[in-house]
C-alpha cells in the first residue's frame, strides 16, 4: 500500500518515548527508575552478637569464627590478640559465657567457641615470627607498675605495651602466672603452654617481670606512687580454713595451697582417701588432682545439695567419669586425728545458708552426725587476700573498691579477683584490658567515659531457614582411666583443622553481615550492589529499589533492616525524589522533547477552549 | 464553584481506599444536586503493586461539558493515601497558586511533612491536612503492605478496579477518616451529605474530627505582611 500524501501527525513521530528502543542499555535504564516506589528502604545496621556481648573481654568472636570458616586463621589469630594475649589459655580454661550466650543453642547446640579460641592460640603459638611485635608504637616514656602476674596484671601489661607504655609486673610468687601456674592444674592447662603464652607477651619487648616481689615487703604503697599509674590485679590466693576442731592435724590442707605446690611442680603428698570440703570449681580441681596424684578413693564433701554445686557442667561431668565421689548436703563438723595425724572425719547433714553478708553459713541438721575414714582433708571453702599493704579506706571486707572504669583512686587502679572476688580468668583479662584503656586515657588527660549502649542481636530476628542443623562437635577427649594416671596429659584434646572450620562454619553471624549474597540474590530488582567481598559489603541502589523488602526477609543474619522512606536521621537530609512517573515527565521527556510539551499543550488547549465558551478560566462550564 | 479532586495512591494494594475516596465526594456532590464525575486512573502507567495511581473526581454547579477529558487539567484538592508520595511527585502540577488543599495520611507532624516540599509546590499550597488515617480505622486484617485490610479482600478489588461494579462496601478501612478529613478541611460539602455515602461512618466521624490543619495560606500572609 502507498504511503504517498499520508503524513504522520506531530506527536506520533519517532523517536518517541516506551516505544522508540533506548540508544543503549544505560540510557534505557534512565527511562524507569522505580525508586519512588518505595516507602521502606533496606538498610545494612550491624548489630551486636550475642557471643561478642558477654565476653568479659570483649572478644570478636563473631570475627574470628568467620576468618576461621575461611581458613584466614592468621587474621583469626591477630582479632583475638586485640582483646585476649593469651588464646591458648582460655581456649583450654575459660568458663565460656560465650557459648552460654550463642544463640545457636536455640536453633540446636551453641557453637564450640573455647574450642575454636583454643585451636587459633595454639596456631599462634607455632608462629615462627610473633606478628603483633612489628606493630608495637615506640615506647612513650611513661612507666606503669602492675601488681600481680597473673591473668589480669599480664593482660594489663600487653594492652599498655601495646599503647606504648613501659611496665614492670611485681609478682610476689617465683614464676609469674599466677591463679593460672598455681590455681588451674596442668591436666587443664600444661605449663609449656602456660609458658610459651607468658614468654610471648615478655618478649613484645618493654614489660619487665620482677618475681620474688611482694608488695607490702619488698614493695610499698608509697613505692607504687613513683610510677606513672598502677594496676593493682593481687588476686585472692589465700585459701579460707574451715575454723573446726582438728584443722591442725597434719593431713588438712587448703586445697588452693595444694594446687599450687603442684602447679609449681613441686612435691606434694595425699593420701589414699581424701575428702575435699567445698562445692565450687576449686573443689573439683582439687580432688582431680588429688586422684592423679595417688589417692585411692576422693570425695567431695559439700554443703550444697547435688543440683546446687557450683560446679561447671562438663567439669562435673568429667570429674564423674574419673571416679570422683560426691557427699552433697553435708557439712564437716571434726576432724580425727590419732597422733598428730588424720584419721578420719565426722560429718552431718547440713544446709547451704547465708548470713546477712552474703557470707556462707552451714546449718547443720542435729542428730545427723556419721563417721568417716580418711586420711587427706582439703579445704575449698573459698578464697581471700591479705590486704594490709593497702590503705585500710580502699579495703572493703577484703576486697578492694573500684569505680566502673576500674579506678581506685588517682592513677591506681584495679581488678580482677581482688575487685570482684572469686571470679573467671577472662574477668580478670577483662579488667587488665579496660584498666589499660583508661589509664592511658587519664594519662593523656582525656576524659573517661562510659561505653555506648548496644543492641544485642536476639535469635528470634534471625532468618533461621538458611542454617541447616548439625550437631556441636566436641573435642576429643582422654578417656578417664587414661588421664587419671599423671597431672601431665591433658584432658581435652584439640581440633583438628577440619573440625575448627566445621565448627565454625555452624556460627550465624548474628546482627553482622557476613557477605553470605542473599540480599544480592534474591533482589529482584537486580538494587543490591557488592562493593567489596571483604566481609560483605553492599549497598542498595536507590534509584531502582523499589523497597518489595525480599532482601529483609531473606536476610539471613538479620543485620539487614527496613527504615521507613520518610525516615531521614537529620532534618536537613530529607531528600524528596523525583523520578519519572508517566510518559511526559523525567528521562522519558528527555527523549523526546515534543512528548514533554503534549501535556503542557493538552491543558492549555482544554483552557482555551474553556476561554473560548465561557470568557473565564477553568472550568467545565458550558452553554449546551 | 467547581473543585477538582486527584487522589494519589499506590497500585493494586491501595488502590480500593483511593476509589472509595473519589467516589464518596462525587456521589454526595451529586446527591447534593450538583454536576459530577468521578474515573480511575486513564492515562497513567499501568496499575502494578506499589506504582503510583492516580483518581480522579470533579464537581461544580454547572453541567460538566468536557466527558473525555480524565486528568484533572488543574487539581486543587489532593489527597495522598500513603505518605512517601509526598517526595515522590509534583502533584500539584496544574494546580492554580495558593488554592491547594493537601490530606495526607500520616502519622508524623505537619512541619516534617512540608520538609519534603519544594518552593515551587509550595507555592501552591493553601492548606496541609494531615490525618493518621491507620490509627483511625478500623482493623479489618493484617497484612505488611495493606493498610488494615487482609490479602483475601483485596480479590474483590480487582474486578472493581477495572470498572466492575464494587464488591466490597464502599468506605471502609482508611478510606473513611481520608474522607472525614478531607471534607472537614475543606469545609464545601456538608459532612452530613458525605456521611450518608460512606459505610463506615463511625470511622468518617473520627477523621473529620481527628485532623490537623496547617494553614500555610495564612503563614504565607504573614511571612510576607509589611511590617
Amino acid at each position: 500500500m502507498s504511503v504517498r500524501n499520508t503524513r504522520i501527525p506531530d506527536h506520533l513521530r519517532l523517536p518517541f518515548a516506551g516505544v522508540t528502543p533506548a540508544p543503549t542499555e544505560e540510557a534505557g535504564q534512565e527511562l524507569f527508575p522505580t525508586g519512588n516506589f518505595r516507602f521502606f528502604r533496606p538498610v545494612y545496621r550491624d548489630k551486636m552478637p550475642p557471643c561478642n556481648n558477654a565476653c568479659p573481654t570483649g572478644e570478636q568472636i563473631q570475627k574470628y569464627l568467620d576468618y576461621v570458616k575461611h581458613e584466614r586463621f592468621l587474621d583469626g589469630y591477630l582479632t583475638i590478640m586485640e582483646d585476649n594475649p593469651m588464646p591458648a589459655v582460655t581456649g583450654r580454661v575459660c568458663y565460656h559465657p560465650c557459648e552460654s550466650a550463642c544463640n545457636r543453642k536455640d536453633h540446636d547446640e551453641p557453637i564450640g567457641i573455647r574450642n575454636v579460641e583454643r585451636y587459633l592460640g595454639d596456631y599462634g603459638l607455632a608462629l615462627a615470627d610473633d606478628p603483633i611485635a612489628p606493630t608495637l608504637p615506640a615506647l612513650n616514656g611513661k612507666h606503669v607498675a602492675v601488681v600481680g602476674a597473673g591473668p589480669g596484671g599480664l593482660g594489663c601489661a600487653y594492652h599498655l605495651r601495646r599503647l606504648g607504655y613501659r611496665v614492670t609486673i611485681l609478682e610476689a610468687q617465683a614464676k609469674p602466672g599466677g591463679m593460672l601456674r598455681g590455681g588451674i592444674p596442668h591436666w587443664h592447662l600444661p605449663e609449656e603452654v602456660l609458658n610459651a603464652e607468658i614468654t610471648k607477651i615478655e618478649q613484645l619487648g618493654g614489660i619487665e617481670i620482677r618475681c620474688n616481689t611482694r608488695v607490702g615487703t619488698d614493695v610499698t604503697w608509697e613505692d607504687l606512687g613513683s610510677y606513672d599509674a598502677a594496676f593493682l590485679a593481687v588476686g585472692q590466693d589465700v585459701g579460707r580454713r574451715l575454723p573446726v576442731e582438728g584443722s591442725d592435724l597434719r593431713g588438712v590442707m587448703g586445697g588452693l595451697e595444694f594446687l599450687r605446690e603442684a602447679g609449681y611442680g613441686r612435691p606434694v603428698k595425699v593420701g589414699k582417701k581424701v575428702l575435699v570440703i567445698g562445692g565450687g570449681n576449686t573443689a573439683s580441681d582439687t580432688a582431680r588432682s588429688a586422684l592423679r596424684l595417688g589417692a585411692d578413693e576422693v570425695t567431695i564433701v559439700s554443703l550444697e545439695a547435688r543440683d546446687e554445686l557450683l560446679i561447671v557442667a562438663e567439669d562435673l561431668e568429667q570429674a564423674i567419669d574419673e571416679g570422683v565421689r560426691f557427699q552433697p548436703g553435708t557439712a564437716c563438723v571434726r576432724i580425727i586425728g590419732d597422733g598428730g595425724v588424720v584419721t578420719g572425719a565426722v560429718l552431718a547433714q547440713a544446709r547451704l545458708a547465708k548470713d546477712e553478708h552474703g557470707n556462707v553459713k552451714p546449718e547443720v541438721i542435729p542428730d545427723t552426725e556419721f563417721q568417716v575414714e580418711c586420711d587427706t582433708v582439703m579445704f575449698a571453702i573459698g578464697q581471700a587476700q591479705n590486704l594490709d599493704w593497702a590503705p585500710d579506706h580502699l579495703n572493703e571486707r577484703g576486697l578492694l573498691q573500684a569505680d566502673d572504669y576500674g579506678r581506685v583512686e588517682g592513677n591506681i587502679f584495679a581488678g580482677g579477683d581482688i575487685v570482684r572476688g572469686p571470679a573467671m580468668v577472662v574477668d580478670a583479662l577483662g579488667d587488665g584490658k579496660r584498666a589499660a584503656r583508661n589509664i592511658d586515657k587519664v594519662l593523656r588527660a582525656t576524659e573517661l567515659t562510659p561505653p555506648d549502649p548496644v543492641e544485642v542481636m536476639p535469635y528470634e530476628r534471625l532468618n533461621t531457614a538458611y542454617f541447616k542443623h548439625a550437631p556441636r562437635i566436641e573435642a576429643p577427649m582422654v578417656p578417664p582411666a587414661e588421664r587419671v594416671r599423671d597431672q601431665e596429659t591433658e584432658v581435652t584434646q584439640a581440633y583438628s583443622t577440619e573440625q575448627a572450620m566445621a565448627e565454625a562454619d555452624r556460627c550465624m553471624s548474628c546482627g553482622v553481615c557476613n557477605g553470605c549474597d542473599n540480599c544480592y540474590i534474591v533482589c529482584p530488582d537486580v538494587s543490591v550492589m557488592r562493593d567489596a567481598r571483604e566481609n560483605g559489603h553492599y549497598s542498595i541502589r536507590t534509584k531502582y529499589c523499589k523497597g518489595c523488602l525480599v532482601c529483609v526477609q531473606e536476610c539471613p543474619t538479620g543485620c539487614l533492616e527496613k527504615v521507613p522512606e520518610l525516615d531521614f536521621a537529620e532534618p536537613d537530609d530529607v531528600q524528596r525524589m523525583e523520578t519519572a512517573f508517566a510518559p511526559y515527565d523525567g528521562a522519558h521527556a528527555e527523549q523526546s522533547i515534543p512528548i514533554a510539551r503534549i501535556h503542557e499543550q493538552a491543558i492549555a488547549e482544554y483552557d482555551a477552549a474553556r476561554r473560548a465558551t465561557r470568557g473565564a478560566a477553568g472550568n467545565g462550564n458550558g452553554e449546551g | 464553584m467547581y473543585h477538582e479532586i486527584t487522589v494519589w495512591t499506590r497500585g493494586i494494594i491501595m488502590d480500593k481506599e483511593a476509589r472509595d475516596v473519589v467516589n464518596c465526594m462525587a456521589t454526595a456532590a451529586s446527591n447534593a444536586g450538583l454536576y459530577s464525575h468521578y474515573i480511575s486512573d486513564y492515562v497513567d502507567d499501568p496499575d502494578r503493586t506499589n506504582c503510583l495511581i492516580r483518581k480522579y473526581a470533579r464537581f461544580g454547579d454547572q453541567p460538566i461539558v468536557d466527558h473525555f477529558v480524565y486528568e484533572n487539567p488543574h487539581p486543587d484538592w489532593v489527597v495522598l493515601v500513603e505518605e512517601t508520595l509526598i517526595k515522590g511527585v509534583n502533584f500539584f502540577r496544574g494546580t492554580p497558586d495558593g488554592q491547594g488543599v493537601l490530606v495526607v495520611n500520616s502519622g508524623r507532624d505537619p512541619e516534617y511533612l512540608l520538609r519534603f516540599l519544594p518552593e515551587s509546590m509550595r507555592a501552591k499550597l493553601s492548606k496541609l491536612v494531615v490525618v493518621d488515617a491507620v490509627a483511625l480505622a478500623e482493623q479489618l486484617g493484617r497484612s505488611p503492605w495493606m493498610f488494615v485490610r487482609d490479602l483475601g479482600q483485596l480479590a474483590y478489588d480487582r474486578m472493581s478496579t477495572e470498572g466492575a461494579t464494587e464488591r466490597s462496601e464502599v468506605g471502609i478501612g482508611i478510606a473513611a477518616p481520608l474522607i472525614g478529613a478531607l471534607t472537614a478541611a475543606t469545609g464545601v460539602l456538608s459532612l452530613e451529605a458525605v456521611a450518608q455515602t460512606v459505610y463506615d461512618q463511625a470511622a468518617f466521624r473520627r477523621g473529620a474530627e481527628q485532623h490537623t490543619v496547617l494553614d500555610y495560606a495564612e503563614r504565607r500572609a504573614t511571612a510576607t505582611a509589611p511590617t
